[in-house]
């Protein structure tokens, strides 16, 4: 069968890699590469680049005549617009993640061709549960850490309902760190974390030393929803694209982090900056509030960065990602290494001073 | 062998100043609302000389103790400030013009060999203490020492330093062989130069403060064979009591153990801090026999430093 692909958030950190994968195959035809605000440039004469605002309305902010073409050509969506910032109001966060994809899904169900709607979402749906979380789980009253996770909860409350109506599954990521090869397209909190402690401003992290920090590879993010997307999508279910069993304990984070940094920056190793201590939560916000009164702009900027995020691992669980895994390693698709593709993440970072500059330390548009 | 405490001695900058008269000359950073959640209420002036005060706290030790001065090997001075390390005139030679000797022939010590203690900030009498204990079990002959901390802000200057309320005082510790008082069972300290700009990296010295105080509290212990449950009672240099809740979540000490009753009165009295609070508490009754009591501070350069005592 030969798809026609609707991407949204085409320009994110999950679609640029995407995109081309999709170009790639043959039995893609063409690509609607939807963007908000950036400048696109098409990797390949099957990708039409679109300006579109989810939260414009059930016509995504698309003219009638484009908008007419799109509707009647794509058989497949790929929902990868978010809005990621954990720093945003719930209101923020809901007008891209709940309103945009209740305009997307009214959009959707104009399409007469429609075969498949991937929603990508993150596995932090679970919010402040703790335990093992299974691809199916997704009701809970265990709160959230931030904006983001609710709002993306909130979606899928509404992409479920929907289920009935619309071929619909849900691909849930967990939190994407960089390439295998360890460029970092798109700077995100984790890696803003990572050079807190890279510059001592980074005094402590709330959790426990076993809690585990679930982190993919983007190539292997991107990799996965295509497969589940266009080659084997499966209406009404849920898969986690996750670490899973190989997900790291904090403690074993920081090490590998420290590690990484001693290896590829020598010289950081006379600062003799210590690791920063895994704390409980109310000694933590003790000290983000400590922070926010009285400390100048660059202390209150280090602990926000933290702040709305990091909590996350107070509530220690575990991904399984028994089904995801099993489709992919049918197709012989196989998880890399986070031991491996960590430190040349790591490595990426700090040669390129967090993006600032180029390096030669990653592969593909290094 | 072992090394104690056997007498300590202290005086205070003879004006106390609120916060909010603090705030009002315009000697603070913070508001006084705010320094005053973090536990202080205000600040002891001093319109003597640190020198003059270094003085006062030495002859009431010996007063108070009776102890034979000439009984007294080493002598050591410990002053945060350059300012407290010579009795300056206009003359360049005046920059020779110990304290330390002053102290010593003034009071009569006359068999003491005389240091002095600089460059290591808020933990020069912390280290002052563990370096007379090396110098009394380096020396078969020698039996006590005397360490003495001075510190006098300029008239007029700003009294809060990184959210800390900061006061003048002056105090002299004994230290004595054969002590069973305030045995001294393990000391560490740690520089780490990096932070050695305090204006330029003052953010990150905030920072790396916790991590770095959580480990030395946490190796000290170890050295002494302890664990943190063992602590009977934590004697703290007083910064501000926000800072210290934060810490004890840190190295999971409960807020019950820590001495805090003089951060408000007394304030930040840079070096002598552990050692006015470890004479207050055992005043108080607070201190039992065989008490293991943990003493941390930390001093600009940058210094962390922690002693575990058998009271």
């Amino acid at each position: 069968m030969a798809h026609t692909v609707l991407v949204t958030g085409a320009t994110g950190m999950i679609g640029q890699a995407l995109v081309p994968l999709l170009a790639r195959r043959n039995d893609v035809r063409a690509i609607f590469a939807l963007t908000h605000t950036r400048e696109y440039m098409a990797s390949s004469y099957k990708v039409t680049p679109v300006r579109s605002d989810l939260t414009a309305g059930p016509d995504l902010g698309v003219t009638p005549e484009f908008g007419r073409e799109i509707l009647d050509r794509t058989t497949a969506i790929v929902h990868a617009a978010a809005n990621t910032r954990f720093s945003a109001s719930l209101e923020e966060a809901r007008a891209v993640n709940l309103e945009g994809t209740k305009n997307l899904l009214a959009f959707a169900s104009h399409c007469p061709r429609l075969k498949a709607f991937a929603a990508l979402s993150t596995v932090h749906v679970a919010g402040k549960r703790t335990g093992t979380i299974c691809e199916e789980d997704l009701d809970h009253t265990s709160g959230f850490v931030n904006s983001y996770e609710q709002s993306k909860y909130e979606a899928e409350l509404l992409l479920r309902e929907s289920m009935s109506a619309l071929p619909i599954s849900v691909l849930r990521l967990s939190t994407v760190l960089g390439s295998t090869t360890g460029e970092v397209r798109r700077m995100a909190a984790i890696h803003y974390a990572l050079r807190l402690y890279y510059n001592s401003l980074a005094p402590m992290i709330p959790g426990k030393q076993d809690s585990l920090v679930d982190l993919i590879a983007v190539d292997y993010a991107a990799g996965a929803v295509e497969h589940f997307a266009v080659e084997d999508f499966l209406a009404g279910r849920t898969f986690h694209i996750c670490g899973g069993e190989n997900a790291l304990t904090l403690a074993r984070l920081l090490e590998l982090t420290r590690e990484a940094f001693l290896r590829y920056r020598p010289s950081w190793r006379k600062r003799a900056i210590e690791m920063p201590a895994i704390v409980d939560l109310p000694t933590f916000e003790l000290f983000a509030r400590s922070v926010e009164e009285v400390g100048d702009h660059i202390l209150r900027s280090s602990v926000a960065i933290i702040k709305h995020f990091v909590p996350q691992l107070v509530y220690s669980k575990i991904f399984s990602d028994v089904e995801c895994a099993r489709s992919l390693q049918a197709k012989g698709f196989l998880k890399p290494s986070v031991l491996e593709f960590y430190p040349q993440v790591v490595r990426w970072l700090v040669e390129s001073s967090w993006g600032e500059h180029g390096t030669q330390a990653g592969g593909a548009g290094a | 062998m072992q090394v104690g405490i056997s007498a300590i001695e202290y005086v205070l900058g003879s004006d106390t100043v609120s916060v909010d008269e603090l705030e009002a000359r315009g000697m603070l950073d913070s508001p006084a609302v705010r320094l005053s959640e973090f536990g202080f209420s205000c600040a002891r002036l001093s319109r003597e000389s640190s020198n003059t005060l270094a003085t006062a706290a030495t002859s009431k030790l010996l007063g108070t103790t009776g102890v034979d001065r000439t009984s007294i090997d080493a002598l050591f001075y410990a002053g945060a400030t350059p300012s407290c390390h010579a009795v300056v005139t206009p003359d360049p030679l005046s920059a020779f013009n110990y304290p330390v000797a002053q102290l010593q022939y003034e009071l009569e010590l006359t068999h003491a060999t005389a240091f002095g203690v600089s460059q290591v900030g808020c933990l020069g009498l912390m280290a002052s203490v563990a370096l007379a204990k090396d110098f009394l079990l380096s020396s078969e002959s020698a039996s006590r020492a005397l360490c003495v901390s001075a510190d006098v802000l300029p008239a007029g200057c700003r009294r809060e330093m990184i959210y800390n309320v900061i006061s003048d005082g002056a105090c002299a510790v004994l230290l004595e062989k054969e002590c069973g008082r305030n045995r001294i069972l393990a000391y560490r300290q740690v520089t780490k130069g990096y932070y050695w700009n305090s204006i330029a990296q003052k953010n990150e010295i905030t920072a790396a403060y916790f991590p770095t105080a959580r480990n030395i509290v946490r190796d000290t212990l170890a050295d002494a064979n302890l664990d943190s449950s063992d602590i009977s009672c934590i004697l703290p240099h007083n910064v501000s009591l926000r800072s210290w809740e934060i810490l004890l979540g840190l190295i999971q000490i409960g807020r019950e153990k820590l001495f805090a009753e003089n951060i408000a009165k007394m304030a930040h009295v840079i070096a002598a801090d552990n050692w006015i609070n470890l004479r207050d508490a055992a005043e108080t009754g607070r201190l039992h026999h065989g008490d293991k009591l943990l003493l941390f501070t930390f001093g600009f350069g940058a210094n962390w430093a922690c002693m575990v005592l058998e009271h």
